[in-house]
């Protein structure tokens, strides 16, 4: 008699994962940068959109004008080029793909979007990392980041309800 | 040797990040707002990423100091940062919604030629000075006091 297997049909699409690609290749290049590279203390320094412009811009401004403005340890001699990295990066891939072209947006109004660069990396910093960090220090198993990932999603989930409301009163 | 490994890493999440549209606040409100996990899935992925990694690496020799730290708590020091941090995460995804993406998407952004982008990262560049001159002495001044 013959029996009937169930099919098991792996139906991963690549194009329908590429941001899970990215993040896990987020998360293990940040453990290789800190175990293999020496891209620490702190933990978990791997990756962080706001530290690493925050440590390139001191490096910068240091060097130049002789200030003494705060940069973390392993950034002092050799600057970080994360940031660098990822404007050239993208450039490339735009270019190679036809995507790259200088338009408007997406925030409207250009002196709104300087204003939320501004004020983002100040709220940021008070934290000390940015969203990809904290996920890569709660991998790393802080507690406190954990409460921190929580507190981010919470931020988004209120601002989408601030945007709904203001979308209705229109 | 550490500006080389940092340039490349970037090399690789920049190229990599365009293609895929990664943006782990877009990725929280596409799900919240519209039950779409694609972007979602990319702040999930770098939690398991970052565990597989430091795990992996761990028993391959690499130099992770206390992980996992699980068993150590909040470890804030001190504690009178802790309300001030979560304020500063809090008003960071706040307002990274409000600018349609998060600081690693700004700067992609910034590489396909997008205005804002560039506006984006200008004031970020002037808010890191700011940053500096402005809050780091009340900062240094409450961890003195705490």
């Amino acid at each position: 008699m013959k029996m009937k297997l169930p099919k098991i049909s792996y139906n991963f699409k690549l194009s329908a994962n590429l941001a899970l690609i990215t993040g896990l290749m987020m998360g293990i290049l940040a453990a290789a940068a800190q175990g293999f590279f020496e891209v620490q203390p702190p933990v978990g320094q791997g990756v962080c959109a706001i530290t690493h412009p925050s440590n390139l811009v001191n490096w910068l401004v240091n060097n130049i004008f002789g200030t003494e403005f705060t940069i973390h340890g392993i950034f002092v001699a050799v600057p970080v080029l994360t940031p660098v990295g990822w404007i050239i990066g993208s450039f490339i891939a735009a270019l190679k793909n036809k995507e790259f072209q200088i338009r408007r947006g997406p925030v409207r109004e250009n002196l709104l979007a300087f204003i939320f660069g501004f004020l983002i990396v100040n709220l940021a910093l008070l934290w000390g990392s940015c969203p990809i960090r904290t996920a890569v220090l709660a991998s790393y198993g802080w507690v406190f980041a954990i409460i921190i990932l929580a507190t981010i999603v919470i931020g988004v989930i209120l601002a989408c309800e601030y945007i709904k409301w203001k979308v209705r009163r229109m | 040797m550490i500006g080389v490994v940092t340039l490349i890493i970037g090399l690789i999440l920049g190229y990599m990040g365009q293609r895929s549209r990664f943006c782990t606040i877009s990725g929280i409100r596409d799900f919240y707002l519209l039950r779409d996990a694609y972007r979602f899935k990319g702040l999930i992925g770098i939690v398991i990423g970052g565990i597989i990694g430091f795990s992996i690496f761990k028993v391959a020799g690499g130099e992770f100091p206390g992980f996992p730290l699980l068993s150590e708590g909040i470890n804030v020091e001190p504690p009178l940062l802790i309300p001030i941090m979560i304020f500063g995460a809090f008003g960071m995804a706040f307002f990274s919604t409000m600018a349609e993406g998060c600081p690693f998407r700004q700067h992609i952004m910034l590489g396909e030629g997008r205005l804002s982008g560039v506006l984006y990262i200008a004031g970020l560049v002037i808010g890191i000075i700011f940053f500096d001159i402005v809050i780091v002495p009340y900062l240094q001044l409450l961890t003195i006091v705490g």
